[in-house]
């Protein structure tokens, strides 16, 4: 019935579309990721002088759960052009299954690529030798938000070393206070957050960056002593009587994003619920608007305490990786975009952006708040010297990092120290 | 002979054209065509054609295989008809729902990425993994109690309002009107009820706000002549984050239970997260089963009450003794229904806590192990569980249907 | 029953117990929708039930958030899909169903008895069984040993596949119901039609139809309201990559189970707004929803 007209139509759209001469003008370009609120306000804004300069509409839509949706689109085949996810294991897995094309086919230079963002991160893209991940923005975990001021007002130093901040934990807690602001609840993740710290102590303890690295692989098993060790010390501050804000119950009950509120907020006698609250640079993004304008003055970060002085500072860090479905020219050219010096640049100069880039060559003075401009430089500069390392639980299968690795972490903060040993053994028990 | 054989050709030729190649086509067209309206309009005419496409479409199937069946000898006509009329939901009962099921079967007996055999491991892995065993324990905690508490309000509710002679419609509608309200915003509701936010935050969540304030010292951060009164005093109790609480462990309840015999003991376990979740589906289903409970106590003949009444038998009495009996098989097919919805219970999970610290259900499960895990093995594997579950009921409506069409 | 004998009816016990009950199960809309009408800031330092007790609540209530919701969220245009995708998805299994129940209830054809138990059966099979596997048909089509029986035919994403999702989830009750209501009718109508000569057809447009008019329209309300507040099959159909195919009830649950912020501005009013439309429906068309369930669950 409407069948030959609609072939007409059709031979007539793609007759004007050749005569359009090969421009990508008006093409759309979907990109599929977990940035949500602010983080997907300013991703899509970096869109907009390319899109005015080569008039390629590019679509961001954002889900937390997006990690689950992408599955089922992937299965349905009815993928956007672009996923960003917020970790590379999700992205190998993909290309394990054949969905995504290579950045070779989408005529980007491995080599300059290579260079821009570090052999390491896309080495985190890469299966069998094959580039399949696009890097593009990093952020940074080893750090501690503070408000220098309270810390001024009390006579507090800002600790450098381990023992330093358990002493001034100690402090605190003797004047009446919780030191420590801590809650990992997120739906279907729960527990991440402890993993984080367990990572950054990783890295100052053992082996450094050796260990790390083994211990991502399972070469070194979680019941090993280094990594017991790590658990040890993470039980100290979040089984310390008084520690953390609220207790355990506020560890596994709090959502991640309302974890730091009781910071900006003073009780009775003018004191905050905590001083001190370790979580990754996109954080800010979750604060009460009254305290996202003061990111980097009024609560700005302390790096994460060294442990072991002799090896040298490394950094957590973590970011997020794009996978293409196709190879269309708008793809490319978008891809291209996206793995530029450039790109970014809009996002950086938002009041209240918290995402940094992954490209070294990026200019971090773009950057609007002070802040950005250290991360982004620790960022630079450890990606340079191969001392960043990616999130472990990002890294590792599914099945633990995503599963047995964060349930035994809830479960820790809920049973004490004495759950350490079965913890970890469960933990290995589970690897496939 | 030759005419006989003709017309049986001819016969078969058409029904297979009417009833097997026909719809086939417009299936297809019908999705084709659809797509391609998709791809190559804008948004928002799709949108509008959408509706009066989708609706008009599927007469067309029935008017085409109509006209192709007039071309059959007449005799033949009636028996065509029959299947044509049965047909499409035969067959799409049979490919959208049959097909697909027999395939996760299939798939349940393979690997992660469907590629190898790996026989019944991933069985295994159901029943001794111990997340599948919290799940599991979950769905049968779930089954028991969710079924008996909408039966057991429902039949209340629905014998109470009977004994009224105004207001009737007004109590069943409201406990009736959770069942128009999605899943997903039922359990935002209640989410809002058991919010929790650490201290010295106000806490939104009415639970947590009458705990905290428990006290003289203690206020949910009122302000009260200029200043706000907060709950930091060390008299004042803490918040509980309701559905991170895996059992009684952290309530100041578990003191008086740890003192108690091994029942009290024993009680502490109690999942408290995977109770509060429960009530969510009760609030939601009770009225389902008031309301079909209602309908059946009326049609208990007026003779057999009136008979209790003149008896002198009391009000509880007459419900024990002739309400229920009369209703038994209503009982069992609400039961039935409130079985099957537990089993398939998924948005509540998903929307508040997606399964962590010991609420998952295998619903959750299933499309966890697909998209979190990338195991369609396992996934598949926890779906059929969902299926054997089902399948006394299946067995059970089915011996029922055969009685009834008996009589 | 006779309602004069008042030692059994308006008995205060009676109406305490369903007082109790009633108020129980309209509380936690109460403090919901109270909050809708709060701005963001508010929420979070007063409890609604705080505010109510020092009186402050009376001069916060505005319609601030709505229009925020409608305007950032673009709600309006998932309730567009929501409908796209719910009326087609209530008429193709009705349609369908009515053609299938006509049958089982007054045609007679080889095999009828064990077919209706293959479409009773059914009825019970949980969707989760044939969600992925179904999916994988919308795209991949059918192949069996080389040969392509159903096209790959890529609908995944748009309407269609969530027409035929529901239509296969929902025809096994359907039939199951209407069969039920018509072998209800009076059958001395129809066989006087059958001997006059009219044709099935006929007989089915021109007699059990309009006679059936109260079973359809009972299970029309309630596949409406299953598919309108259905969450999973639009999420794995529709797909929610692009904002423009949420429904209603994706969108909402990505406002409400959202870490992000503590949005309860947003997530009160949006859940309202989600929860206006099959109220509506539910409160219109109460008659016809509980004669649909009590079609089905009575006469069991």
């Amino acid at each position: 019935m409407k069948k030959p007209l609609l072939l007409a139509f059709l031979l007539l759209t793609l007759i004007l579309g050749a005569c359009g001469g090969g421009s990508l003008e008006g093409e759309e370009v979907s990109i599929t990721g977990a940035l949500i609120g602010e983080d997907q306000e300013g991703f899509r804004a970096n869109f907009e002088a390319f899109t005015a300069e080569t008039g390629i509409v590019v679509t961001y839509q954002g889900s937390d759960n997006f990690e689950q949706e992408i599955q089922i689109q992937m299965e349905s085949g009815d993928t956007p052009d672009f996923a960003l996810w917020p970790q590379p294991g999700a992205v190998v897995d993909a290309a394990n299954r054949g969905m995504l094309t290579p950045l070779e086919d989408l005529d980007i230079d491995l080599d300059e690529y290579k260079s821009n963002f570090s052999s390491y991160l896309v080495g985190l893209g890469t299966v069998d030798g094959v580039i399949y991940g696009g890097a593009n923005a990093a952020n940074l975990k080893s750090i501690v938000w503070y408000q220098p001021a309270e810390f001024e007002a009390r006579g507090y130093a800002v600790p450098n070393t381990w023992d330093e901040m358990i002493a001034l934990a100690d402090q605190i807690v003797s004047e009446g206070m919780n030191p420590f602001c801590f809650g990992m609840f997120s739906n279907g993740a729960s527990g991440w957050l402890a993993t984080d710290w367990m990572e950054d102590i990783m890295l100052r303890t053992g082996e450094g960056v050796t260990s790390y690295d083994k211990w991502v692989t399972n070469e070194l098993k979680f019941s090993s002593d280094t990594v017991t060790n790590a658990a040890t010390l993470l039980s100290q501050i979040m089984h310390t009587e008084n520690y953390v804000v609220g207790g355990t119950d506020a560890i596994v009950s709090t959502s991640f994003g309302n974890a730091q509120d009781p910071m900006f907020s003073k009780d009775a006698n003018g004191n905050p619920g905590c001083f001190m609250h370790r979580q990754a640079s996109f954080i800010p993004a979750f604060w009460p608007e009254a305290a996202q304008a003061g990111v980097g003055v009024e609560t700005t970060v302390f790096p994460f305490p060294v442990i072991d002085e002799s090896l040298p500072k490394a950094a957590l860090g973590g970011g997020d990786m794009w996978g293409a479905f196709n190879d269309r020219d708008a793809t490319k050219a978008v891809a291209k975009y996206m793995l530029s010096a450039e790109f970014h640049e809009a996002s950086a100069a938002r009041p209240n952006n918290a995402r940094l880039s992954a490209h070294t060559g990026f200019n971090n003075d773009l950057y609007s708040k002070d802040i950005n401009r250290i991360l982004g430089t620790i960022i630079s500069d450890a990606l340079s010297a191969n001392s960043f390392r990616f999130d472990a639980s990002d890294l590792m299968p599914p099945e633990v990092g995503a599963g047995s690795f964060w349930k035994e972490m809830m479960n820790l903060a809920v049973e004490g120290p004495g759950y350490i040993d079965t913890a970890m053994d469960n933990i290995d028990k589970s690897w496939p | 002979m030759n005419e006989k054989k003709q017309s049986k050709y001819l016969t078969f030729g058409i029904s297979t054209l009417a009833l097997v190649v026909f719809p086939l086509l417009w299936f297809l067209s019908q999705a084709i065509l659809f797509r391609e309206l998709t791809e190559q309009l804008a948004r928002n005419i799709v949108v509008l054609i959408a509706i009066p496409f989708g609706s008009t479409f599927i007469f067309l199937l029935f008017l085409g295989m109509n006209k192709l069946i007039h071309l059959a000898p007449k005799d033949t006509r009636d028996s065509l008809e029959a299947r044509m009329f049965v047909g499409p939901s035969l067959f799409m009962i049979g490919l959208f729902l049959f097909y697909p099921s027999l395939r996760t079967i299939f798939l349940s007996f393979k690997d992660r990425y469907s590629q190898e055999f790996v026989g019944f491991d991933n069985y295994l892995w159901a029943f001794t993994d111990a997340e599948m065993i919290t799940t599991i324990r979950n769905q049968i905690i779930w089954l028991i109690s969710v079924v008996i508490l909408t039966l057991l309000i429902g039949l209340v509710v629905g014998w109470l309002t009977d004994r009224l002679n105004k207001g009737e419609a007004f109590f069943k509608s409201i406990v009736f009107m959770p069942m128009a309200i999605s899943a997903v915003g039922a359990s935002a509701i209640f989410k809002f009820i058991y919010e929790y936010r650490p201290p010295p935050l106000t806490q939104i969540g009415i639970i947590n706000g009458i705990r905290v304030s428990r006290g003289d010292q203690c206020w949910n951060n009122r302000e009260i002549s200029g200043e706000f009164k907060g709950y930091d005093d060390p008299s004042c109790i803490n918040p509980v984050g309701w559905l991170q609480q895996r059992d009684l462990s952290a309530l100041p309840i578990s003191d008086t239970l740890e003192a108690g015999g091994w029942f009290s003991n024993a009680l502490i376990n109690l999942p408290v997260n995977t109770l509060l979740l429960m009530v969510i589906m009760v609030w939601m289903y009770t009225g389902f089963a008031a309301v079909v409970f209602s309908a059946g106590i009326k049609a208990i003949p007026a003779e057999i009450m009136e008979a209790g009444q003149i008896d002198g038998a009391s009000e509880l009495r007459i419900f024990i003794s002739i309400v229920i009996p009369y209703i038994k098989s209503t009982i069992v097919v609400v039961g039935t229904y409130m079985v099957v919805t537990v089993l398939k219970a998924f948005d509540i999970i998903y929307v508040s806590t997606r399964g962590d610290l010991e609420t998952n259900l295998l619903a959750v499960k299933m499309l966890d192990e697909f998209s979190k895990y990338r195991n369609f093995g396992r996934s598949s594997t926890v779906a059929v569980l969902i299926f054997v579950c089902v399948l006394p009921v299946i067995i059970g409506t089915a011996l029922r249907e055969r009685e009834n069409s008996d009589l | 029953m006779i309602r004069n004998n008042q030692k059994w009816y308006d008995k205060p016990v009676t109406k305490l117990i369903l007082v109790s009950i009633a108020l129980t199960w309209i509380f936690p809309l109460f403090g919901f929708v109270l909050s809708s009408f709060r701005p963001g800031e508010s929420i979070k330092r007063t409890s609604w039930w705080d505010a109510i007790y020092t009186g402050r609540v009376w001069s916060e209530l505005s319609f601030q958030n709505y229009q925020e919701v409608f305007r950032a969220e673009n709600l309006d245009r998932s309730f567009y899909n929501s409908f796209a995708v719910t009326i087609p998805s209530t008429i193709i299994p009705i349609t369908i169903a009515a053609f299938a129940a006509y049958a089982f209830a007054f045609m007679e054809f080889k095999g009828k008895n064990i077919l209706f138990l293959f479409v009773v059966g059914s009825m019970i099979i949980p969707l989760q069984m044939s969600l992925i596997p179904l999916v994988q048909l919308f795209k991949d089509g059918i192949e069996i040993s080389g040969i392509q029986i159903i096209p790959a035919l890529d609908i995944n994403g748009t309407y269609v596949a969530t027409w035929f999702a529901h239509t296969g989830f929902g025809l096994p009750l359907a039939t199951f119901l209407l069969r039920d209501f018509m072998m209800g009718l009076p059958k001395s109508v129809i066989e006087s039609a059958k001997i006059d000569g009219a044709s099935n057809f006929t007989t089915f447009f021109r007699l059990v139809l309009p006679l059936s008019v109260a079973g359809i329209a009972a299970f029309g309300t309630f596949q409406f309201l299953w598919v309108y507040n259905d969450f999973l099959v639009a999420n794995v159909f529709l797909g929610i990559y692009k904002p423009e195919n949420l429904v209603v009830t994706s969108h909402m649950s990505q406002i409400a189970a959202g870490n992000f912020g503590e949005a309860w501005h947003l997530r009160t009013s949006a859940g309202v707004i989600s929860i206006l439309v099959p109220l509506g429906v539910f409160f219109g068309l109460q008659r016809f929803f509980i004669r649909g369930l009590l079609g089905g669950a009575v006469k069991g």
